[in-house]
C-alpha cells in the first residue's frame, strides 16, 4: 500500500530520528542531571543555552549549524581533516539537525524527572557506602527512567518533524537527506501531486501520533513500575 | 571513644557550634526541632562539609577542616536512618537490604540472618517498599543500615513518623540492636522516654549549641534549658523576679508575687528574671505548715481547682500571684479533704526548683 519512494522516505526519517536520539541520550542525561543537581549560578545561563533551539527559528538554528559544520566551518574543516569527507548535505547532517532541535525536549524531560528524585535517597545511598557514581547508576538513573524515556520519545517525535534546520544544513537530496517534511515540501512545489502530498501528510500525522502515544504509554508504564 | 566532634558550621543564618565527646555505646542527642540535631548527624555522616570541624569516629579521623582530612560519606561507615524510612522504591525489600557494598553476602551470613530475624524481615523480603506499612518500612531501613556493617549507626528521629504503638516496637528493636548486635549509635530524638530507654550518654542541643551533657537521667531531671523542660513535660514553668541571693544559705530568693520562693543559688542579678521549672510530683501539699522542715519553701496557698485524672489527682493552687500544679494520689486528696477554696501549704524543696536560665 505504500510506494517504494514513500517507504524510502519513511525509513530515512525513522533512521535519522532514531540516530538523533541515540547520539543525544547520553549528553541529555548528563545535562539533565547537571541542571537538576548543580548548585551554581551558572546553571541558569546553561539552561537558557540548552533550551535555545526550542525557541529559535529552526532556519536560524540550521544557519548556525551550517556555520559550524559546513565546509568552511571550524567543525566541518576539522572533520574533513580527519576523515577527508564532509558533513553538510549528508544523512549525518540530518541527524545533527534533528538531534540539536530535539535536544531541549530531551533535557527538559530528564531534568524534571531528576529534580523529582528525592535527594535524601541519594544521601542515604552515600551513607550506606555507595559513592557518587554508584549512587547515580543505582538510584538517580532508575528513578528518573520515566522522564528519560518520555524525553527520548518526545525528541524522537520532534526529530521526525524537523524541517527548517535540516533543509539549511542537509539540503534536499533524494534517498540521503529527503525526510518526510522535506519530501512534503518538495511535492507541494510540483503541480498535480496533491494526492501524493496527502498520503505523506497522513503518514506524518500517524507516525507522530504513534510516537506521542508511545511516549505517554512508556512514561506511565515505567512510572507504574517504580510506584506500584 | 565512640565519637569526638568539634563542629562549627553556619547555614542560612543558623549556626551549629558544638563540642561533643562520647564513649557510647549509645549517644542520645535531645532537643526541640530546629535545634540542629539533623545538621549534626549530617556533619558526622559527611553529607555536609562543615566550615570548621574535627570529627573522630571511633579510632578514625573522618573530618579535619579547614585544610585537613576529609573522608567521603561512602567511606565513613556511618549509616543513616532517617525519620522517614527513605527506602529505594524501585527495588524489592531484599534489594534494599543488599544495597550496601558487601551487604548481599552479609545477608546470606549468620550475622545477616540474625539481623533479619531480630527485625522480623523474612516475610517482607520479596515485597516492594511501596506496599509496606510505616513500621515495616522503618524496620527495613534499620536492617539496610545494619547490613552495611556500620561503625556507627546514625538515627535521626527514627520513631517520630510512626504512631505510638509502632514507635514502641521500633524502640524495642533498637534496644535489641544495642544489646544483641552491639552496634554503637548516635540517636536523635525529642522524646524523653526513648532517651531514657536507649541512651547511655546524652547531649542536649538548643539553637545549635550543646546546653547539657551527661547521663540521660541527670540531664532530664535537671532540665537546664526551657526548650528541654517543655519537651520533657515540666509541669510548672515560671518566670520570676530575683529578689536576692543568700550565698551562705545556698539559695536565691525569687518573687512568686508577694510570696518568696527559695531556689538553688544562681548568678542572675537581683531584679532580673529567672525561669524555673518544677515537676508537679515534687510539690507536697499539707493542711498546715509543718514544723522543723528541711524544705526551704512552705508556701501558704489556696486551692483553685481539683481534677481527678485516672489514678492521680491534679491540684491547682494559687501562691502569691502564681498558680502551681501539684500531683498527688486520690488517697491523699481524700484524707486532706482538698476542694476548691481550701487553704493549704505547698512544700517545695529548693532543689526541686530547676533553674532553666
Amino acid at each position: 500500500m505504500l510506494t517504494d519512494a514513500e517507504i524510502e522516505v519513511l525509513t530515512l526519517s525513522a533512521q535519522v530520528a532514531a540516530l538523533a536520539v541515540a547520539v543525544s541520550i547520553v549528553p541529555g542525561v548528563l545535562f539533565g542531571w547537571l541542571l537538576a543537581r548543580w548548585k551554581s549560578p551558572l546553571r541558569v545561563p546553561l539552561q537558557g543555552a540548552l533550551m535555545l533551539p526550542l525557541v529559535l527559528p529552526p532556519v536560524v538554528t540550521g544557519y548556525l549549524l551550517l556555520a559550524a559544520f559546513g565546509r568552511r566551518g571550524p567543525l566541518g574543516e576539522a572533520w574533513n581533516a580527519v576523515t577527508g569527507g564532509h558533513i553538510s548535505y549528508t544523512t549525518g547532517a540530518c541527524v545533527i539537525a534533528a538531534a540539536v532541535v530535539g535536544f531541549p525536549l530531551m533535557v527538559e524531560g530528564i531534568r524534571l524527572s531528576m529534580t523529582a528524585v528525592d535527594g535524601r535517597l541519594e544521601q542515604v545511598s552515600r551513607s550506606l557506602g555507595r559513592g557518587r557514581a554508584a549512587t547515580f547508576v543505582r538510584v538517580t538513573l532508575p528513578l528518573s527512567l520515566p522522564g528519560i524515556v518520555s524525553g527520548a520519545v518526545l525528541s524522537f517525535a520532534r526529530a521526525l518533524g524537523e524541517f527548517g534546520a535540516t533543509i539549511v544544513l542537509a539540503g534536499n537530496i533524494e534517498g540521503e537527506t529527503r525526510t518526510i517534511p522535506v519530501a512534503v515540501y518538495t511535492l507541494m512545489n510540483v503541480p498535480g501531486t496533491d494526492a501524493a502530498v496527502w498520503r505523506l501528510v497522513g503518514i506524518s500525522v500517524v507516525l507522530s501520533m504513534l510516537a506521542l502515544l508511545g511516549a505517554i504509554w512508556l512514561g506511565a508504564r515505567s512510572a507504574k513500575r517504580l510506584h506500584p | 571513644m565512640m565519637l569526638e566532634a568539634r563542629i562549627c558550621h553556619s547555614l542560612r543564618g543558623f549556626t551549629l557550634d558544638v563540642k561533643l565527646e562520647s564513649h557510647g555505646p549509645v549517644l542520645g542527642v535531645f532537643g526541640p526541632s530546629g535545634c540542629g540535631k539533623t545538621t549534626l548527624l549530617h556533619c558526622i555522616a559527611g553529607l555536609i562539609k562543615p566550615r570548621e570541624a574535627r570529627i573522630d569516629v571511633r579510632t578514625r579521623t573522618v573530618c579535619n577542616r579547614p585544610g585537613g582530612t576529609w573522608v567521603a560519606p561512602e567511606r565513613r561507615k556511618c549509616a543513616l536512618v532517617t525519620q522517614e524510612p527513605l527506602l529505594f522504591p524501585h527495588i524489592s525489600v531484599r534489594g534494599n537490604l543488599a544495597y550496601a557494598p558487601g551487604a548481599r553476602d552479609e545477608l546470606e551470613s549468620d550475622g545477616g540472618w540474625k539481623i533479619v530475624e531480630v527485625l522480623r524481615l523474612k516475610p517482607l523480603l520479596e515485597r516492594k517498599p511501596g506496599g509496606l506499612s510505616g513500621g515495616e518500612k522503618q524496620r527495613v531501613a534499620l536492617g539496610r543500615a545494619l547490613l552495611s556493617k556500620p561503625e556507627l549507626l546514625l538515627l535521626d528521629e527514627p520513631t517520630s513518623s510512626l504512631d505510638a504503638e509502632l514507635a514502641r516496637d521500633v524502640l524495642s528493636l533498637l534496644l535489641r540492636v544495642k544489646h544483641d548486635l552491639k552496634v554503637p549509635m548516635v540517636f536523635v530524638t525529642h522524646k524523653a522516654p526513648e532517651l531514657l530507654a536507649l541512651a547511655d550518654d546524652c547531649a542536649v542541643l538548643e539553637q545549635g549549641q550543646v546546653v547539657a551533657h551527661g547521663a540521660p537521667v541527670e540531664v532530664l531531671r535537671k532540665p537546664r534549658a526551657i526548650g528541654v523542660a517543655n519537651l520533657v513535660g515540666v509541669d510548672n514553668l515560671l518566670r520570676l523576679r530575683v529578689v536576692r541571693h543568700d550565698e551562705p544559705g545556698g539559695v536565691t530568693v525569687l518573687d512568686l508575687g508577694g510570696v518568696e520562693l527559695a531556689a538553688p543559688l544562681c548568678d542572675i542579678e537581683p531584679t532580673r528574671h529567672a525561669s524555673i521549672g518544677i515537676y508537679a510530683d515534687e510539690i507536697m501539699l499539707c493542711l498546715e505548715k509543718p514544723a522543723g522542715l528541711s524544705a526551704r519553701n512552705a508556701l501558704a496557698c489556696t486551692v483553685t481547682q481539683v481534677d481527678e485524672v485516672g489514678s492521680e489527682v491534679l491540684v491547682r493552687v494559687r501562691a502569691g500571684t502564681n498558680e502551681l500544679l501539684a500531683r498527688i494520689t486520690p488517697a491523699a486528696a481524700a484524707e486532706l479533704g482538698l476542694a476548691k477554696d481550701a487553704r493549704a501549704v505547698a512544700v517545695i524543696k529548693t532543689s526541686a526548683c530547676h533553674l532553666l536560665g
